[in-house]
């Protein structure tokens, strides 16, 4: 019987084939569960246990959470985070868009412009900082070189100043940042339809007011994700502040990804880092699963 | 005093020449139809009345004004674009008012003049949606709306039907024909259907290749094309144009069309003088559908129906009319006939030719072989 016999084989190869996706897949899933959810579980138990500098898994109910929210940093870290956050999303996007808009007026060598604007992004935030570090190092950089030029009574101390350190963190997350947002917003612009600025033209709309009223209001939902990839980088943010000023003068430029590092590896306070880990967790959560949401559903017919 | 004027008009991009020279003059309340391929420059030279694209030389005069060098919002003029371009982010009555809301007019006025507006197009249900919440139609009609609501001194329309299916693009080319009527706006609409040119226009341009081939009336266009494009590309089914040779019978010109096995003799009607010089040469004969037909429908009114027996190729009933076709100086050609006769296939039937409406052009330069006559514009 033949017949049968290729018929069977042919469900062997069906099967195989029904599974070896599966098959492929299953380890990496396994891994991302266990590396990821796994750990994600773990530190949520600790930040409700006795942990010190060794993992202690005494139940101690909201007792770290508690200390977390008096301690005297934490304010600092999130006060920060707060400055910092405002500050680079709204910089990042008026910046970017400027430069979008600039761009986007058809002009010659924009393929490099763009390429040179784009560059930052390409460098971690470790050599970022350095870099700013360097140049803003009032012995070594900027300040140096206009003293050398000549011009003494030249002053820029923000590095070491304790109520301005934090904005200078701001200004080399900002020039890393934006020409990515420029990307996206000349991503954004090349979709406009031209003949609607055309139209715009005959209504007798001046270019400021074509662009006020019609054109950036259609880059919406350019706005959205501009403002969601900047506000996690935000929080996320953690080796600009190691490399640029390592949280300091002081606490002054604390926030919570560096006092979480802080406190789990020179203070032995593992569960209070991991209560802050737990809360920051959450924080981006709150804003990336309502735009996964609203991004991967089923476009509305 | 032409109204829009449109003098020696060029445009080059870089050192290719887009249009060469084109003069076009209209009058107050006329509807001008530029018609012709793409790459014809039609487009081109709308966008350079409305002042978004700019003049190599030549002028535009728009009322006796010159305005190449006015910015398009201080040309009093309106445009609808193919795309119909309306603000996505503004409902239908922010969109209709946008161009007054930028011209200063009061926000009373404003509604006053939308609501009218709307009420021409019946469209005062829709004034609180978006764009995206319309059909297609709907849009069409708000892109008019915005042109309409500003009361300019010209319209200009860019292939504004073309994004519409068949049976709309009827109805609206009807509607902007009922509104040009009523309101006797000056209006110069782009198209390359020639359909949409002769059902709309007062005056039609065709153009090619950058150059302006005819300006005339719809039906000096289709009765007296000026050349070999013009006549095939105005007309559907188009003009059969068919090689032959003109002759000489009793010191009058004749052309000769060779058929399978005959050769169909007809007299000629139409620029008799200038044919005289053409005896015993080659021309290209034009000759609607229309005014090849059955003996029994022919319009003998004009008294000069010469009938040919020939074979017949082919038969296409369309319901209202039947086209046959049969060959000529080696053409295909389209007679069109009352439907029901008895013209079968293979066989051969009687065709009748008024000669009235016969052309006649020169092979090498395609223009037509024309008398000498007063000009008839």
């Amino acid at each position: 019987m033949p017949n049968a016999a290729s018929r069977r084989h042919m469900g062997a190869r069906e099967r195989l084939q029904r599974w070896l996706p599966k098959l492929v897949l299953s380890p990496s899933c396994v891994l991302v569960l266990f590396f990821v959810y796994g750990f994600i579980a773990w530190t949520s138990y600790i930040s409700f246990s006795d942990s010190g500098m060794l993992p202690d898994y005494t139940w101690a109910g909201l007792r770290q959470w508690t200390r977390l929210w008096q301690s005297w940093t934490w304010g600092i870290a999130l006060h920060n985070i707060w400055v910092f956050g405002l500050l680079y999303i709204v910089a990042c996007i008026l910046l970017g868009l400027l430069l979008a808009i600039l761009l986007d007026q058809r002009i010659r060598a924009e393929g490099v412009l763009r390429t040179i604007y784009l560059y930052p992004m390409a460098l971690s935030f470790i050599v970022t900082g350095t870099a700013w570090q360097w140049f803003l190092n009032p012995g070594l950089g900027l300040e140096k070189t206009m003293h050398d030029l000549g011009w003494q009574s030249f002053s820029f101390h923000w590095l070491i100043d304790s109520k301005m350190a934090i904005y200078t963190v701001v200004i080399a997350a900002v020039w890393q940042a934006t020409g990515f947002v420029m990307a996206m917003f000349l991503a954004g612009l090349r979709g406009i339809d031209g003949e609607m600025i055309k139209a715009a033209q005959l209504d007798g709309a001046p270019i400021w007011k074509i662009y006020l009223r019609i054109i950036v209001p259609q880059l919406r939902p350019v706005f959205l994700s501009a403002v969601v990839v900047l506000a996690h980088l935000a929080i996320k943010s953690f080796d600009l502040i190691v490399a640029m000023t390592g949280g300091g003068p002081g606490n002054a430029t604390a926030v919570p990804a560096t006092f979480m590092y802080s406190y789990a590896f020179s203070r032995n306070e593992m569960g209070i880092a991991a209560a802050s880990a737990v809360f920051m967790l959450a924080v981006i959560a709150a804003l990336i699963i309502p735009y996964l949401y609203s991004e991967l559903r089923e476009p509305r017919p | 005093m032409s109204f829009l004027h449109i003098h020696n008009v060029h445009k080059r991009f870089g050192s290719t020449p887009v249009l060469k020279g084109v003069d076009i003059a209209i009058a107050q309340g006329d509807f001008l139809v530029l018609v012709g391929p793409s790459g014809c420059g039609k487009s081109t030279l709308l966008n350079m009345i409305a002042g978004l694209d700019t003049l190599s030389d030549g002028e535009l005069l728009l009322d006796g004004v010159r305005i190449n060098d006015l910015p398009p919002a201080k040309r009093d003029i309106a445009m609808v674009f193919q795309s119909y371009a309306l603000y996505p982010s503004m409902t239908v009555a922010g969109n209709i008012g946008f161009g007054l809301e930028m011209r200063k007019v009061p926000r009373k006025a404003r509604r006053e003049a939308i609501e009218r507006v709307a009420r021409l197009l019946q469209i005062e249900n829709l004034l609180s949606r978006k764009p995206s919440q319309l059909s297609g139609g709907q849009r069409q009609r708000v892109a008019m709306g915005r042109a309409l609501v500003r009361e300019p001194q010209l319209f200009l329309f860019d292939e504004p039907l073309s994004n519409l299916d068949a049976k709309l693009r009827v109805d609206m080319r009807t509607e902007i024909k009922q509104l040009h009527q009523r309101l006797r706006t000056t209006i110069v609409y782009v198209t390359h259907d020639q359909i949409e040119a002769m059902t709309l226009a007062t005056r039609i341009a065709v153009m090619r290749g950058g150059e302006l081939q005819q300006l005339g009336t719809p039906q000096q266009v289709y009765d007296d094309p000026s050349n070999l494009f013009v006549a095939g590309f105005m007309g559907s089914p188009s003009m059969n144009l068919i090689p032959g040779r003109v002759v000489e019978r009793d010191g009058e010109p004749w052309v000769a069309l060779d058929a399978e096995e005959t050769q169909v003799l007809l007299p000629v009607r139409r620029d008799r003088d200038a044919l005289r010089q053409w005896y015993d040469r080659e021309v290209v004969v034009g000759l609607r559908p229309e005014a090849i037909t059955d003996p029994a429908s022919a319009d003998r009114r004009e008294g000069d129906v010469h009938e040919a027996e020939l074979p017949v190729a082919l038969v296409e009933p369309t319901g209202a009319d039947l086209y046959v076709v049969t060959s000529l100086g080696g053409k295909r050609i389209n007679a069109r006939m009352r439907p029901g006769g008895a013209v079968e296939p293979g066989s051969a039937a009687r065709f009748a030719f008024d000669v009235t409406r016969m052309v006649v052009f020169d092979p090498d330069s395609e223009q037509r072989i024309r008398s000498p006559a007063p000009d008839p514009a």
